[in-house]
């Protein structure tokens, strides 16, 4: 461990115990550095995992009942673990886990590693290598105002993606409203918030809001980012209109209708097309392929019937076509190795199950 | 499997709680008589292919004891005894089973014994309450966007979706799909107030969930938000006593914060009078706590205590010195919410067809006044 976090010294990582109080959103970056979204600790870590294999070939990861199998390795009950995301190792196509054993103070974080024999392992989260960047309103550092101030803001990380040297980070404040995007450089510098911006978006063409973005893909080779918000339409942002400080506009390409959360985005290559799978808790999974998002003008007439027969619910296909997946339950999603994508999935019953689909057959 | 915490005995294997190097680790006497032969000295190795320590709950799920992972940890011989220190503690009402796997010699007709043990659970009295709902109001607008709730102590995360709903006060119907689902929930730093979100795709206009299935609220109509006392405090233990607000539901409000509309009493200079500045509707109380600050007559930033008035609708300031003379400024920052989203820069869901909606400003907003001798 420590030879290894020797050698991502030049990313700015030193061996030590981070003190990671909880774990989130995970993202890898360069060189198989694991982001890790510890919205508890207020920070995100940059660590180690001392998985050097590589892979060189499709390996699917299957896993059923992985939450069982989860809480037989912790030592706990079922009810004390809580998968919170998936993300895959790009040299070693492991799978990654961040996992929360038990709640309040007994609450330990976990990264549980599962390889394509489907065995269960953890990261050790004291003396590794690792970096880490605060997740503050920088306008909060030295602030005259302090006195009138409680310090009670928090910004929970939903989803994370590292994009071109950038770690791209969404969240929700806990008392603000509002669209802020987060672009830390990384190996982090300390300065988190020169490169945020605030994004608006607008429905039908007539009215404009911020919302919390929940989660988030990049795409076409990172020049296109889909967003799907709090508030459910599925918005197209360009990187480079990007510009720090500035409101950034975004494209509403579709709804995802009412009672409908978009859990998680990933995209995958289908012959020469790339494609977006789009999950979410309520509606089935969504295909949609990248060269519809660009054909897809910005929403602007709401469905007709909505006029003539108000009595008529909406079909929430609004905007960008779509195709509907049969795949049950999938909460989280990562891109396996190019040609597999993997799903962790929840069945009826609330078992939770590790799955690998070749991407010929979605 | 015995419900009786503390030492379990099978034929020969008798397992107790125990320290090890300031740890609960699980000591197992009597290892040696429970196989046909020893296991040829201390090695970890050897012995975790002989023993397995499994959560009970996986040993009854009716898989085959062999494919069930074992609790990750390791096991160490001392002297006659055998210890097992886990990875991550032993978790409080847990139980646990030490599968004892015959010697290879043993044939295969030796039998598995297996022993059990409950780790006892944290009894004690419930102590955690509600202490305040907000809005603290009476009168909630039918495009209401948060509720604060805020605990008497540190609270445990991972249970509201489950205790927290919403009901109207009529019927006692519940009122479906009101909030964004909690995952993941929001808490301040000291995990003693909870953020919940109303839905805002039903809040905004022009959004499908809005025209389907409309605004959470019902206007006209009062609910209940009710709070159920299995959420958990950082301890694990339930609330001492669920809680509940009542609400009555009035007109949607969407339009900019108007500090031009406050009322502000100022004082004299040389005093240590608050400044009071009464609102045109009730504001957002967490932001409230951090959004509005005084600049004295040098530009600079006025040292002293802000806080808010009963039901949000005020806000006043008391110095740390006396009142200098001369004109003073009540920065407003961008981000102060009312209680339906809108801010003194932008309407929550601007109408871009609405010339009064406008383009959202980029500024603080700004309001002076005189501190003069009377």
């Amino acid at each position: 461990m420590v030879d290894q976090a020797t050698t991502l010294e030049h990313l700015g990582l030193a061996v030590g115990s981070p003190g990671i109080r909880s774990v989130g959103p995970l993202a890898f970056g360069p060189e198989g550095v694991l982001f890790v979204g510890d919205n508890v600790g207020a920070a995100i870590y940059a660590i180690d995992v001392g998985d050097s294999e590589t892979s060189g070939q499709a390996r699917a990861i299957d896993l059923d009942n992985l939450d069982s199998s989860l809480a037989a390795y912790l030592g706990c009950t079922r009810e004390d673990v809580e998968i919170r995301d998936l993300a895959v190792h790009p040299g070693s196509n492991n799978a990654y886990l961040s996992v929360m054993r038990g709640s309040g103070d007994a609450a330990v974080p976990v990264i549980v590693r599962i390889d394509a024999s489907g065995a269960i392992s953890d990261v050790a989260l004291d003396e590794i290598g690792f970096s880490k960047s605060e997740i503050e309103d920088a306008a909060d550092e030295d602030d005259p105002r302090e006195v009138t101030r409680v310090k009670l803001r928090t910004v929970t990380v939903t989803d994370m993606s590292y994009v071109d040297g950038l770690l791209v980070v969404a969240g929700t404040s806990n008392e603000e409203f509002s669209s802020t995007l987060r672009r830390i450089r990384f190996p982090f510098t300390g300065d988190t918030n020169a490169n945020s911006l605030e994004i608006f978006h607008v429905s039908h063409g007539r009215y404009e809001t911020a919302a919390p973005i929940r989660a988030f893909v990049p795409y076409q080779g990172n020049n296109s980012i889909l967003a799907s918000y709090t508030c459910t339409p599925v918005v197209q942002f360009t990187v480079s209109d990007f510009a720090p400080g500035e409101l950034a506009h975004g494209k509403t390409v579709a709804e995802l209708g009412a009672h409908n959360r978009p859990l998680d985005l990933v995209s995958y290559e289908q012959g020469d097309e790339e494609y977006l799978l789009v999950a979410n808790d309520r509606h089935p999974l969504i295909k949609i392929a990248c060269v519809d998002i660009d054909q897809q003008g910005p929403l602007t007439v709401p469905d007709d019937s909505l006029d003539s027969s108000p009595a008529d619910p909406v079909t929430p296909g609004v905007g960008v076509p779509r195709q509907l997946l049969p795949h049950e339950g999938v909460r989280r999603m990562a891109n396996l190795d190019g040609d597999n994508v993997l799903m962790l999935q929840q069945d009826p019953e609330g078992n939770i199950h590790l799955h690998t689909y070749d991407v010929g057959d979605l | 499997m015995s419900q009786v915490p503390g030492e379990e005995t099978s034929a020969a294997i008798n397992l107790a709680w125990c320290e090890r190097n300031g740890k609960v680790a699980l000591k197992i006497d009597g290892w040696d008589r429970a196989v046909p032969a020893d296991l040829g000295g201390p090695d970890a190795g050897d012995i975790s292919r002989r023993f397995a320590l499994l959560t009970t709950e996986a040993l009854e799920s009716g898989r085959d004891v062999n494919s069930v992972p074992p609790i990750a940890g390791r096991f160490e011989v001392s002297g006659d005894a055998l210890f097992f220190i886990p990875r991550f503690p032993f978790v409080a009402g847990a139980s646990y089973s030490l599968v004892a796997r015959p010697h290879p010699d043993a044939g295969a007709d030796a039998a598995s014994p297996i022993v059990h043990i409950w780790r006892p659970a944290d009894e004690a009295e419930p102590t955690a309450f509600v202490a305040c709902i907000y809005p603290d109001v009476a009168v909630v607008p039918v495009n209401l966007l948060k509720f604060y709730l805020q605990f008497s102590e540190p609270m445990s995360e991972g249970r509201a979706q489950r205790a927290i709903r919403v009901c109207r006060d009529d019927t006692g119907e519940p009122l479906e799909g009101v909030f964004v689902p909690m995952d993941p929930e929001l808490w301040d730093p000291t995990r003693q107030r909870m953020t919940l979100l109303l839905d805002p795709a039903r809040i905004k206009h022009g959004l499908v969930p809005n025209m389907e299935a409309g605004y959470p609220l019902i206007e006209g109509v009062p609910f209940r938000l009710f709070i159920d006392p299995s959420l958990r405090d950082s301890r694990g233990r339930p609330l001492r006593a669920g809680a509940e607000r009542r609400y009555d539901v009035g007109p949607e409000v969407r339009e900019r914060i108007d500090p031009r509309k406050w009322r502000l009493t100022v004082p004299a200079p040389g005093s240590l009078d608050p400044l009071q500045v009464e609102f045109e509707r009730p504001l957002d109380y967490a932001l409230l706590q951090r959004c509005l600050w005084v600049n004295g007559p040098l530009g600079t930033v006025v040292d002293g205590h802000g806080k808010s008035g009963p039901g949000e609708g005020s806000w006043s300031f008391t110095p740390a010195e006396p009142w200098l003379a001369g004109t003073h400024q009540l920065v407003v920052d961008r981000q102060l919410e009312d209680l339906s989203g809108n801010s003194p820069v932008r309407v929550f869901d601007r109408d871009m067809t609405e010339p009064d909606d406008g383009p959202p400003l980029t500024d603080n907003v700004v309001v002076d006044f005189l501190c003069e001798s009377g």
